[in-house]
């Protein structure tokens, strides 16, 4: 596959990218290289590993990280009860050496998802989401896979890939990656998206949004992110919601009214709110006329206020 | 999107040896800066640049960067590296014109300087190229100044210019150097400020007083983040390990003797003492509030912890007061060492000699503070010998790493102990995240 195939699946997927993105996965895809992709929450990090899947026609195996996630869960368990029964159902009655065999094949495997990735006859994509909310042990326990493909499993041996998934990593950042995980992986960054790509993206994925109201809400959201009180930036996923919801409410106007009402779907912290409401008391206090919203503070004021 | 052009082998091959040999330079320019590239990397840029070809600028500076770089920062890095490197042919029309005008423009100063200095007591002070253009850089008001303490002291025995041409060029060359600080500031916060982030990265002393609820608040929130990992790292779900036989069978007991569940042992953990040498002096009320939150953050997380508050003189603080941010803020602010001058050797040497002793090699010695304090030497010995007493010794400095290696008190004790920078939320969250997780001997 070329870069401008590529580009054409993720058009046809309605992910809205530019070519910087996509050169970025055609190398990770062309060198084998798993892919570690960082931004803040909601910019589409695990979207790229589901949208790849359905470019490649592959399957899509997730992984969600957590604390405390190890290999247990990750990778392989034995069914121990099942052993167990089976140790009482065929005692006497199988040879020894062979029944201890039997235990330890496929039967009494619990196959988790990076062991289902590499065992695939068919190339899968494996998304190991939200890396940063494992521990730093997993993280370790990971490099072998990433870097030779393999596993190894103390009773059976080593693994070794049957087909060679694409791998790709998302954090949030929450805690800093390792060094040397970091060497493995093909490195992506995605920021919040200019206001003509977010437009673009609001179209696609709210279909029927008020073109003027959908102008009005990146161009609110933009001025958010801009706010370096707002602690926690609305990111595409918000947008999309608060798109939504307005559309769903027959919002054609983003007043200070309608702002004030549906701020909660675009921030989502108690101190955010406050301070995203102060703001519009503060610089639009005295007006009570509910003008068309936007200014520093994150609105705009339209022609009103210019 | 522009793809590989069809071109003759014979002039790919020949511009793929000129390429990868600029390549090979471009990475030891990377590696300069602090990026880790080793050869499989560098085998990678090469395969990629095979595949899709050098045409396309844009293409060639996103392969690199996704091979090379692997972090934001790498990634900022990478682009300013890429953006010298390899340049346009405009580009590098702008910088020949850019090196003549200060080619120039230098040319010119050190001729104003000849000029201005001509006749003048001033001339056996300013004697190099590089001194003279520097002279020319001083305001009229600064070369005036100059003049008149020469003029007032030439020929007195004591207090002779001459005698103090030493001391007048050090004064002058660490101007230079803050001059030179403040510009690579200047340059870096344009480079490095990361915009969705904002406020995590930015430098604490730059903080202005509408910043700081939202910094505590998310100190807040990253004390319980840690608290939460620490206390899920304590509890593992533990499925791996060696087999406690004893726990197992008493499990195994409410089944029929039935092993279905299996007991693994759990390390022990030692549990480290943390004593925290705070510098509460004037040079570091900027940073008072993140200090003490800070503090508060490492006493919820490591409960063994003794917290002593140091300038000229030195207390301990009360563990009730740490409970409570408001209480204890006022409790420092109250305590008569707030706000004045610093003198760490002092302050260690009392710790050093405490009786039963405070420091041990099952401690963690932690002193937070800008290094700048009176009698150095007295507080380079007191460091190592509390180095020699606990098991280790870190030094939290709010000052920024990049700055130290214009101060000399910084330089010195980086040398004998781990100084870690927590100028910005993000490495003060680092720091915590990194002792907390090491006094807790995990």
């Amino acid at each position: 596959m070329d870069l401008v195939t590529l580009k054409q699946k993720f058009e046809e997927e309605k992910y809205i990218c530019d070519d910087h993105l996509v050169t970025v996965l055609y190398v990770a895809l062309q060198l084998g290289r798993p892919l570690l992709i960082e931004g803040a929450a909601g910019v589409g990090k695990t979207e790229i590993a589901k949208v790849m899947a359905d470019a490649l026609g592959r399957d899509l195996v997730r992984l969600q990280c957590y604390e405390g996630l190890d290999e247990s869960k990750s990778l392989y368990e034995w069914n121990y009860q099942k052993q167990l029964l089976s140790i009482q159902i065929n005692m006497g009655k199988t040879n020894e050496e062979e029944l201890t065999r039997s235990l330890f094949s496929d039967e009494y495997l619990l196959e988790r998802p990076l062991l289902r990735s590499i065992r695939s006859k068919k190339p899968v994509v494996l998304l190991i989401d939200e890396i940063d909310k494992s521990d730093e042990e997993f993280e370790a326990f990971l490099l072998e896979l990433l870097s030779d493909h393999q596993v190894s499993i103390p009773e059976i041996g080593t693994i070794r890939a049957e087909s060679i998934p694409f791998v790709v990593l998302t954090s949030n950042r929450a805690r800093p990656i390792s060094d040397a995980l970091r060497r493995r992986c093909a490195y992506l960054y995605i920021e919040y998206p200019e206001p003509e790509k977010e437009l673009r993206i609001l179209r696609a994925k709210v279909p029927g949004v008020d073109e003027r109201l959908a102008v009005q809400i990146v161009s609110a959201v933009h001025g958010f992110r801009d706010n370096e009180a707002i602690l926690k930036k609305p990111s595409i996923a918000e947008t999309l919601d608060w798109a939504s919801a307005l559309q769903a409410l027959g919002v054609r106007d983003l007043t200070q009214e309608i702002l004030k009402d549906t701020v909660g779907f675009v921030l989502k912290n108690n101190e955010d709110i406050e301070t995203v409401l102060n703001s519009v008391n503060a610089c639009c206090g005295d007006d009570e006329t509910g003008d068309r919203y936007a200014c520093h503070c994150g609105h705009s004021h339209g022609e009103s206020h210019g | 999107m522009h793809v590989t052009a069809v071109i003759p082998t014979e002039r790919v091959m020949a511009d793929f040896e000129i390429y990868l040999e600029k390549l090979r330079l471009f990475s030891s320019l990377l590696r300069a800066e602090g990026i880790q590239i080793g050869p499989n990397e560098t085998a990678d840029a090469c395969r990629i640049l095979l595949m899709l070809g050098f045409e396309d600028r844009d293409i060639v500076k996103t392969a690199l960067r996704t091979v090379f770089a692997k972090s934001r920062r790498d990634q900022l890095c990478f682009d300013r590296v890429f953006d010298s490197f390899f340049l346009s042919e405009e580009m590098l029309r702008a910088i020949d014109q850019k090196r003549l005008e200060s080619n120039m423009a230098r040319t010119e100063a050190i001729e104003q300087a000849n000029r201005e200095l001509a006749g003048t007591n001033l001339e056996s002070l300013f004697y190099s190229e590089a001194q003279k253009e520097a002279y020319s850089q001083l305001s009229e008001e600064e070369k005036q100044r100059l003049r008149r303490v020469r003029d007032r002291f030439l020929g007195d025995e004591i207090r002779n210019p001459d005698l103090y041409a030493n001391m007048i060029h050090s004064i002058f060359a660490r101007s230079i150097m803050e001059q030179q600080m403040l510009m690579e500031d200047a340059a870096l916060g344009r480079a490095s400020v990361d915009p969705e982030m904002g406020m995590i990265y930015r430098d604490i002393s730059e903080f202005e007083d509408s910043d700081i609820p939202k910094a505590v608040l998310y100190i807040q929130q990253l004390a319980a983040r840690i608290n939460g990992e620490l206390t899920r790292k304590r509890k593992r779900s533990g499925k791996t390990g060696m087999i406690d036989f004893r726990r197992t069978i008493r499990k195994g007991l409410e089944t029929g003797g039935m092993l279905f569940r299996i007991s693994y042992r759990r390390k022990r953990q030692r549990r480290r003492q943390f004593v925290i040498l705070c510098d509460v002096s004037g040079s570091m009320i900027r940073f008072s509030e993140f200090v003490l939150r800070f503090i508060q953050l490492l006493t919820e997380a490591v409960s063994n912890t003794r917290v002593f508050l140091f300038s000229e003189e030195m207390m301990e603080a009360d563990a009730f007061q740490l409970q409570n941010m408001d209480r204890f803020r006022e409790y420092v602010r109250e305590s008569g060492v707030y706000g004045r001058g610093t003198h760490l050797g002092r302050a260690l040497k009392k710790i050093n000699d405490q009786k039963p002793p405070v420091l041990s090699s099952g401690s963690t010695l932690l002193i937070i503070s800008d290094a700048k304090t009176v009698e150095q030497d007295h507080a380079v010995r007191e460091v190592l010998r509390a180095r020699a007493k606990a098991g280790r010794v870190f030094w939290l400095n709010p000052i920024p790493q990049r700055k130290w290696k214009y101060l000399k008190s910084s330089q010195t004790m980086e040398e004998i102990c781990t100084m870690i920078s927590c100028s910005t939320l993000s490495e003060l969250g680092s720091a915590c995240r990194r002792l907390a997780a090491g006094a807790s001997g995990q």
